[in-house]
């Protein structure tokens, strides 16, 4: 018992003051009110975790501050709304994304026999950035004057669109014609990431395997392509809830290659050069959210529509009730409640739990624990610990995106709208401890809460804890809450509540 | 006798700093081999060298007689190498057994070995289930050695296993050195020169970043001349 207190003191401090704090601040405030404020508390936090997990992870065991976090949510926001309102641009960019893949890995594989004949570190400098070049200037030459603003003119889920389908979309032979540059723009692409050194050697699939596999994807890509217009149809006559799941599947995805690309491409060269790497994703972030634009415009998309069971205009007596009757909202003591946050809530705990079970059940599991430690040991064990980063980094992304898009219905599509998320999950992670997984979800539930209750005192006002007056906050204090805990955090703890690292 | 590792006139820099100049050092099969010299001569660096985490920028190194510099360090290792580091770095954060799991190489590792494991480290047996963090000093540093000894490793790198130990402490892990020597090759850094003496049968010493002198440690113990003048210690 004295043990427990000993190692969880600050903790528990932390939670006593706070709720205390919330106590005071809360009295006279009905229960049902409360209740309502510490639900959208939690789907805030929800959304919060969603971002601050891998980010924490990401930092715990590869010390990367990934700044273009915020950038994998928005992104996932929009693919899940293109994916379900508007499945005519993923059609016809599928396969030119498929077209440089395939011939990136081709490239890859027979990498090496070019690498070899060119020795010499400065060498094969110069080499890399002539690639670099060749490289720009297919993809350039192969996606000028793609209409992605026709195919993309709103995002009416209608077939048809906008734009009418004929219109917007490029002729099979001119698209066919983009593919194959884009074939050979990925070439000098997969040359750059070949090893250059026999030491970089990884264990290689035989080359048939390996041109079969770009062979296929490219195959993959035409099949998509000529199955572009009754494809659309058939898509979009599909049932609202079916779409919103594909919706949640390529934004999550979309979101996990590219998080693999990036680590891969960008943070892989530069281990051990911190700063660099911070540069880079901050970069990143900025160039992101300016694709963004350019592809999907800057004016913002209202709230997606929600799956069928959250959509009638009811409210529901009990949740018991809206099983049946699948109201907007429900009854939570006497107030409606929005039943598409209470799916949030209940995904943002699900995927704490998953990812914590692959972190506590798995050996994959233990090898990201234990590198989040020390990862030099992990790799003198003979554990191939960049692979891990690999797929930390697609994970992290991954659950980024996953939030993006299931706060699409909830906030809308907007380029801004991963700021505020990355920003909060930033400070989640630094008050729950950085590289902590539970650290991070504490953060975010602090945060969360923070937030919710800083909405109500400025929008309503509370009881000042030692008179009787009312007190409104500006709006200004809602937002600095957040920073305000971090603060006292960190004055206790420099750590933050479960952080090791640094403290010792 | 063949050697098991043979490092030759290798050097490492470390960001600017050239910290290797010209290391060469045998390991004979099955023998305990001691790197001496003083702080700062080189002796981390070079079993860092020798798995690959910090690679060499010249020189050869053989393993079981095939050349191994320049390869990933978790190449290396897998191919038979174990490392004890200096402080030990056992993950505090998992369990005395995720510590020894997490060194699997394949299913089934630890439950082969884990007779002979025990046998060594009996302690551990019992602590199985707590979070390493929990471990005194000196079961941390069993748990290092015995993480090493999870996957079939036909040589062990072990550094400073005595530091920051109590006397007694020491001489179990002497003992269990000596133990696991019949099984297996050590290449030992050790400050301690009773411990390192009594334990090894050869020796390398390292001066500034070079090898200047090796043969069997039966040989150093009479000579106390290179003693002082390279470990300036007495015995």
């Amino acid at each position: 018992m004295i043990r427990f207190w000993k190692r969880n003191q600050a903790l528990l401090v932390a939670l006593a003051v706070t709720v205390v704090g919330i106590l005071l601040v809360t009295r006279g405030v009905e229960p049902k009110v409360w209740v309502s404020i510490l639900l959208s508390g939690a789907t805030l936090a929800a959304l919060y975790f969603l971002v601050a997990s891998g980010l924490s992870l990401i930092f715990g065991l590869m010390d990367v501050l990934n700044f273009a976090h915020g950038a994998i949510f928005v992104l996932g926001a929009y693919v899940g709304l293109s994916t379900f309102a508007n499945p005519r641009l993923l059609f016809n960019t599928l396969p030119l994304f498929l077209a440089v893949t395939s011939g990136a890995l081709i490239a890859e594989r027979f990498g090496m026999f070019l690498w070899r004949r060119v020795p010499g570190k400065e060498r094969q400098q110069i080499l890399w950035w002539v690639l670099l070049a060749v490289a720009t200037g297919i993809l350039i030459l192969g996606l000028r004057g793609f209409p992605i603003r026709p195919l993309n003119a709103f995002n009416v889920t209608a077939v048809g669109g906008a734009v009418p389908t004929e219109e917007a979309q490029e002729p099979l032979g001119v698209m066919i014609r983009r593919m194959v540059l884009l074939v050979l723009g990925g070439v000098p692409l997969g040359l750059m990431t070949a090893p250059k050194e026999r030491r970089e050697e990884r264990p290689r699939q035989p080359a048939w395997r390996m041109v079969a596999f770009g062979a296929a994807l490219l195959g993959l890509g035409y099949l998509i392509l000529i199955l572009r217009n009754p494809g659309e149809t058939f898509f979009l006559n599909l049932s609202v809830d079916i779409r919103f799941l594909a919706a949640l599947l390529f934004g999550t995805l979309a979101g996990g290659l590219i998080g693999m690309a990036i680590e891969i491409v960008l943070i892989r060269p530069f281990y051990g050069n911190p700063v660099t790497q911070l540069v880079l994703t901050l970069g990143l972030s900025i160039a992101f959210i300016d694709v963004i634009e350019g592809v999907w415009g800057e004016e913002g998309n209202p709230p997606m529509q929600p799956p069928s069971f959250f959509a009638e205009s009811c409210r529901s007596p009990t949740l018991w009730a809206w099983f049946s009757e699948n109201c907007g909202s429900v009854n939570v003591l006497g107030r409606a409640f929005p039943t598409y946050r209470l799916f949030i809530i209940a995904l943002g705990v699900g995927v704490f739990v998953a990812v914590g079970v692959l972190l506590r059940r798995s050996r994959i599991g233990m090898i990201i624990r234990a590198g989040v430690q020390d990862s030099e040991m992990v790799e003198a064990l003979g554990i191939n610990v960049r692979q891990v980063f690999t797929f930390v980094f697609a994970l992290g992304s991954a659950l980024a995106a996953l939030g993006g898009v299931i706060a699409a219905p909830f906030l809308g599509v907007y380029p801004a709208m991963g700021n505020t998320f990355q920003l909060q999950a930033f400070i989640a992670v630094v008050i729950g401890g950085m590289g902590s997984y539970p650290g991070a979800a504490v953060g975010t539930l602090l945060l969360g809460l923070a937030r919710a209750f800083g909405n109500y005192f400025v929008a309503a006002g509370i009881n000042s804890p030692f008179s009787e007056a009312v007190v409104r906050g500006s709006p200004a204090i809602a937002k600095a809450s957040t920073v305000l805990i971090m603060a006292i955090v960190l004055l206790l703890r420099p750590a933050g509540i479960f952080g090791k690292k640094g403290s010792s | 006798m063949t050697n098991i590792l043979e490092v030759n006139d290798i050097h490492t820099f470390i960001g600017q700093f050239h910290i290797l100049e010209g290391v060469s050092l045998q390991v004979p099969r099955g023998s305990i081999t001691a790197l001496l010299g003083r702080n700062g001569a080189g002796k981390t660096t070079t079993l860092k060298s020798i798995l690959g985490l910090t690679p060499p920028s010249s020189g050869t190194i053989a393993f079981g007689g095939q050349e191994i510099q320049g390869q990933l360090a978790h190449k290396i290792a897998s191919q038979g190498i174990g490392y004890v580091p200096e402080h030990r770095a056992i993950f505090t954060s998992l369990s005395v057994e995720e510590n020894l799991r997490i060194a699997e190489r394949k299913r089934g590792d630890l439950a082969e070995r884990s007779d002979f494991i025990f046998d060594i480290f009996p302690d551990l047996e019992r602590l199985i289930k707590l979070p390493a963090g929990n471990l005194s000093g000196g079961q941390q540093q069993m748990l290092a050695i015995a993480r090493a000894l999870v996957p079939d490793n036909q040589l062990l790198l072990i550094d400073e296993p005595s530091e920051g130990l109590a006397p007694v402490i020491i001489e179990q892990v002497m003992d269990a050195v000596r133990q696991l020597s019949a099984h297996t090759t050590v290449l030992l850094v050790e400050q301690n020169f009773t411990m390192a003496s009594n334990l090894a049968d050869r020796y390398t010493i390292i001066e500034a970043g070079s090898s200047v002198k090796n043969g069997r440690m039966a040989d150093l113990v009479e000579d106390e001349e290179t003693i002082r003048r390279y470990l300036g210690a007495t015995t």
